[in-house]
């Protein structure tokens, strides 16, 4: 690295890695195109001046060994045109008023949030569906996590057929969410359904109707959702189970170690790092849970959620700024629950 | 490094290449149109995609292109919802809910026709000749005003659909005489003549276990009396039960008394209260499912074809599958009635009922041309021959003169109904609030239909919202 | 950790590989029940798409397609049929008319084609920003980190208007290219967190010796970096497609008529026809669309189990 190439370029130079004047000619280029040009037109020339600067970037990290941004850089721009400038957008309309079926639009600061928080119809609203999300998260991760474990244990060991019997277990994950709401929703059927049939045959009387009451709804998208996502649990858990080195079990049965504290203290902290990761995911996954509800119940005997309800609103009712301020606010539980997981595992291997 | 520069290049290439092809596509020479049309995937819209291929000549000698996108009923809304929201100006006609016809009006995606009408005398003929109640609701908003924007194209009532083999068995008919002192129906005069008390007693009469008799055999499963829809997704219970409110004498908020027309003392009135009473009373001689929130449209017209129940009130739009024995255990065995009435004190029949079917409208972005063509589809369609063929294969049609003709009863058995039936034909709303004011009925009405809560605070409640929400948009004022 | 070769037998997983213990065919039996009790649901539908419509909600249901000489009460049997699946690629739409394709083989092509080319995508681009992430880190790295995997914390409806509104301005929307890169930002941020914690695992003694030797950087990620980490690669790429594959909603606004999905087109036998539910055909097309995604997922096994496991577990 010599001593040269760590020198930025001067602002007036025209060089490839000049990223200063790119940013500065692509900006000027790109405000006269969209006050002069169709939107059509602007647009793309918006998008070379943007490719120019980045190329201005690159050419400059490449030049100064910055290979960190230079990576990252690939990456970042996908995520930025694709995810990051969307979410952007719908943060900036939760603090309109705006519906996507009108043309007007305007500017009302909080007040949306305020509705939802404080308004004394959507308020109640928000609070039940939000309950109804918790326990809906709670109640699906805990059975994943716990069914995906006993089942990683079943298949911890090496045995005959394992492959076979494994991508058994593996499926219900490849499947589509729309075909699996509508097979279940078919076996919980009190008139049709395998469920209702099979209780009915064997306990005798009226046939069974699973979501006639709270409990028995929550209960049916629960064991629906958890068979469902399971294995993906399952997967992780096992990777972990599966690389403890054979030695340490070995050295453990000469001393004697009971079962419980050779799980604590041999397995356990291999499967923590994966079981958080799939904690991780899961959770965020359980927090938009809403086809299934949509398929299984449409939200009768109170098992709305907030993602149904923002589909609700954000698509149903074309309240655009009302549903995005409901996602954000969703977002705010979501960021403060993930970072407390992240906390605490972070915190506990170093603590070990 | 090269290896990302490719890629960059690749990608916008593709950019471009995307890019050039859109454009090529309206480039295209001036007397070749291209008219695209979002439609819910459905025989009625592919017979008309079929008719339209094999047989529109256009009078304008222009080469015409029917463009149709066929999109699953389930996310039929999303998906146009979206992309007209959007701006995305991709359709330039679409099959629509009347009750939709407020919101995307509102928002200038929806054209008004007036001006085509008045231009086209063809046209105009064509609008007047179709019954008032059906282009009341497919076409003007605000309901019943003079401002047009909608086309039939398929349009739709409710019905009964009748388990004749069962009704009609002599063992039944004997014991329901002896039970109720009245004659079950049985006969197309008996059917059309039902009132809801009778429905009723069908109902309870006909709730059997398995292994209990049922028409000389011993039933193979438990068998139910009735299915109506009572589900909680899109209006899969609120045009059943506006129907029960409209005959009992109640209303629901009226569209057409803007902006005098209030919610509560209306939506919640005695009335009203009794009508929904009424509904709620049904439930008991219904499979159980209807416990769940989730008996909707598809779910009782399945309990019917699987041999279930001995009525169902269901649209027309649904009896193709119940005719067919590839898909139904019941197909010889039918009847179809008019959907039963509230006898009045003078033993005349009260009869209203929601209205279902769809519209299609032309879109604001659509050029001249393209506007010139869509009218010379239109004539086309709505022209008698035409709108028979389209009832031979299994449409309706709500032209007058095409279903007074004699020859259409003979198209399908439940034709036979449907001339009287568009008398009573209403529409809820056609106002932009239309998803707030049916999510939040629909909502409620659940909770009632699930045993949660009572006729009255269910309509409290509704009365309540409904109130609010419309004098915040200025359609109720004090 | 799995040893490199493996022969024969012990691919069909008839001999010990790896792991912890060995069990033997109680085990095997054990395990058997259990995992066909929870492949039920799955085995009912597949069996679901040999049923005619008027077989397929019997009461009480019909499980078996033959009596297995005269064991099953007659009750119980349906007469199976493979017009479902000559159904999912041509069919006549309404009563009478004649059979007319149903476009599906283009739309099984288009998730085949779109899944495997986003995924790799994410693979190529989530790779090295992963590598950038573990080997570079940034000013700030955990919190690029986290705001990556916050991207994936909001229902998609809320940032559906916007992008629908980019691609038609950019002429993306009811392309290849649109849906394609939409998924491949999809893909990115579990690609980048798993790639991470692989390259994480790897000791850098050998990249630093290989430094002094005068390797580049460039040589160093791909002579020594990435053949450590192909099993890790095989499992992101098998966890991407499994995640992508029966993505919805983006699908359904955002392909057109010739790039539709099958998750979308499935719900032609969900409500299409005038019927509800045609059970067969729903089967049928989800059966043959399951296909693919267990293929892939079952010849990379091996490589699922040793991948995660290589990532993610710390020493």
């Amino acid at each position: 690295m010599s001593p040269v190439d760590e020198q930025q370029p001067q602002f007036g130079t025209l060089a490839p890695d000049n990223w200063k004047l790119a940013i500065v000619v692509g900006l000027a280029v790109s405000a006269l195109a969209i006050l002069s040009l169709p939107v059509k037109d602007s647009f793309w020339v918006t998008g070379a001046m943007v490719a120019m600067v980045a190329a201005a970037f690159v050419v400059n990290a490449y030049r100064r060994h910055y290979y960190g941004g230079l990576l990252v850089s690939p990456a970042i721009a996908v995520l930025f045109v694709m995810n990051i400038f969307p979410l952007l957008w719908s943060l900036g309309l939760s603090f309109f008023a705006y519906q996507s079926n009108q043309q007007n639009i305007r500017f009302i600061g909080l007040h949306n949030y305020e509705q939802l928080l404080t308004n004394d119809l959507k308020a109640p609203e928000l609070w039940g569906n939000l309950t109804n999300t918790a326990m809906f998260v709670v109640l699906t991760v805990t059975a994943q996590m716990i069914v995906g474990f006993l089942l990683a244990v079943l298949f911890a060991k090496q045995f005959p057929l394992r492959r076979y019997l494994l991508i058994l277990v593996l499926t219900p994950m490849m499947l589509s969410v729309v075909a699996v709401g509508v097979f279940f929703s078919y076996y919980y059927d009190p008139t049709f359904g395998l469920l209702s049939q099979a209780i009915k045959a064997w306990a005798g009387g009226e046939q069974f109707i699973l979501m006639s009451n709270k409990a028995g709804a929550v209960a049916g998208i629960v064991f629906a959702d958890a068979w469902m996502w399971s294995p993906f649990v399952m997967l992780l858990v096992l990777a972990g189970l599966v690389s403890v080195p054979k030695y340490l079990y070995e050295a453990a049965a000469i001393d004697r170690v009971s079962s419980w504290r050779r799980f604590w203290s041999i397995t356990f902290p291999y499967i923590r790092g994966l079981l958080m990761l799939a904690l991780l995911f899961r959770t965020i996954e359980a927090f938009k849970l809403a086809d299934l509800v949509i398929l299984l119940t449409k939200g009768a005997n109170d098992t709305m959620t907030i993602s149904y309800h923002v589909i609700r609103i954000a698509n149903e009712q074309n309240k655009t700024s009302e549903g995005a301020a409901l996602s954000y606010l969703l977002l705010f539980v979501v960021i403060v629950l993930t970072n407390l997981y992240l906390y605490i595992a972070n915190r506990r291997a170093r603590g070990n | 490094m090269t290896a990302m520069t490719k890629l960059k290049g690749l990608a916008s290439a593709a950019g471009l290449a995307a890019v050039l092809m859109t454009g090529g596509a309206t480039m295209a020479s001036a007397d070749e149109v291209t008219l695209t049309m979002a439609v819910p995937d459905w025989p009625p819209t592919r017979i008309m995609k079929k008719m339209f291929d094999e047989q529109y000549k256009p009078a304008s000698g222009n080469t015409v292109k029917l463009e149709v996108d066929f999109i699953p009923w389930p996310d039929f809304y999303t998906r146009v919802n979206a992309s007209l929201t959007s701006g995305e100006q991709k359709y330039n006609m679409a099959v629509s809910d009347s009750q939709w016809l407020g919101a995307f009006i509102e928002g200038g995606y929806y054209r008004k026709i007036n001006d085509l009408i008045d231009a086209d005398p063809e046209l105009k003929a064509a609008m007047d000749g179709m019954h008032p109640a059906i282009r009341n609701a497919y076409s003007t908003y605000p309901y019943t005003s003079d401002n047009f924007y909608g086309f039939p194209q398929f349009p739709d009532v409710l019905i009964n659909y009748v388990r004749k083999d069962i009704v009609c068995n002599e063992e039944e008919q004997k014991n329901f005489q002896a039970k109720y002192k009245q004659k079950l129906p049985c006969t197309n005069e008996e059917l059309d003549d039902m009132d809801w008390d009778t429905f009723e007693k069908v109902g309870q009469f006909f709730m059997r276990k398995k292994g209990e008799m049922l028409a000389g055999k011993p039933a193979d499963d438990d068998f139910y009396g009735i299915a109506y829809q009572a589900g909680k997704g899109y209006d899969f219970s609120t045009s059943q039960i506006h129907t029960m409110i409209w005959q009992t004498g109640g209303n629901i908020w009226d569209e057409t008394q803007v902006p005098k027309g209030h919610a509560e003392g209306v939506v919640n009135s005695e009335l009203s209260v009794k009508g929904f009473d009424h509904f709620l009373r049904l439930l008991q001689y219904m499979p159980p499912v209807a416990k769940t929130g989730t008996m909707d449209i598809f779910k009782t017209d399945e309990l019917f074809r699987e041999g279930k129940v001995a009525m169902n009130i269901e649209w027309i739009g649904l009896g193709e599958a119940s005719l067919d024995p590839k898909t139904s255990k019941v197909s010889d065995k039918l009847a179809f009635g008019l959907m039963p009435g509230l006898r009045g004190a003078d033993g005349k029949l009260v009869r209203w009922s929601q209205i279902g079917g769809q519209p299609f409208v032309l879109m604001t972005w659509n050029t001249d041309l393209q506007n010139k063509e869509a009218v010379g589809f239109v004539k086309w369609w709505l022209s008698p021959a035409i709108q028979n063929q389209y009832a031979a294969g299994g449409g309706q049609s709500a032209i007058k003169t095409v279903y007074s003709d004699p020859k259409y009863a003979t198209y399908r058995p439940w034709n036979r109904v449907w001339a009287p039936s568009l008398d009573w034909q209403k529409d809820m709303w056609h106002v932009p609030q239309f998803f707030e004011l049916l999510t939040q009925q629909q909502d409620q009405y659940d909770l009632a239909i699930t045993g949660k809560q009572d006729a009255k605070t269910t309509l409290d409640n509704i009365a309540k919202f409904q109130e609010n929400l419309l004098t915040e948009a200025g359609l109720i004022q004090k | 950790m799995a040893e490199a070769t493996t022969t024969f037998w012990e691919r069909l997983g008839l001999r010990k590989a790896s792991g912890v213990g060995e069990a033997g065919w109680g085990q095997t039996l054990f395990a058997a029940v259990i995992s066909l009790i929870y492949f039920l649901p799955v085995l009912l539908f597949i069996v679901t798409s040999f049923k005619l419509q008027t077989e397929a909600l019997a009461v009480p249901p019909k499980f078996f397609p033959t009596s297995f000489f005269g064991l099953i009460l007659d009750q119980y049997i349906f007469s199976p049929t493979l017009a479902n699946f000559t159904s999912v690629f041509s069919r006549a739409y309404t009563a009478g008319a004649a059979a007319e394709s149903t476009g599906f083989d283009r739309f099984f092509f288009n998730s085949i084609f779109i899944a495997s080319t986003s995924v790799l995508l994410a693979l190529v681009i989530g790779t090295l920003a992963a590598y950038g992430f573990s080997r570079y880190p940034l000013r700030g790295n955990d919190t690029y980190l986290f705001i990556i995997l916050t991207t994936r914390m909001l229902p998609a409806i809320v940032v559906i208007i916007p992008v629908i509104l980019m691609f038609r301005v950019a002429g993306l929307a009811g392309s290849y290219p649109g849906i394609i890169f939409l998924y491949t930002a999809f893909n990115l941020p579990f690609t980048i967190w798993m790639m991470k914690s692989f390259f994480d695992e790897l000791s850098p003694d050998v990249e630093d010796a290989a430094r002094i030797d005068g390797s580049s950087e460039t040589r160093v990620f791909f002579k020594i970096c990435l053949p450590q980490v192909l099993a890790g690669l095989a499992a992101t790429f098998v966890f991407g497609l499994i995640l992508t594959w029966n993505e919805f909603l983006f699908a359904l606004l955002l392909t057109g008529v010739d790039t539709r999905t099958v998750p979308v087109a499935l719900n032609q036998a969900v409500a299409g026809g005038g019927i509800g539910v045609l059970w067969g055909l729903l089967a049928a097309i989800e059966t043959l669309f399951l296909i693919p995604v267990f293929l892939v997922t079952f010849f990379l096994q091996n490589q699922l189990l040793r991948g995660v496991t290589f990532g993610t577990v710390k020493r």
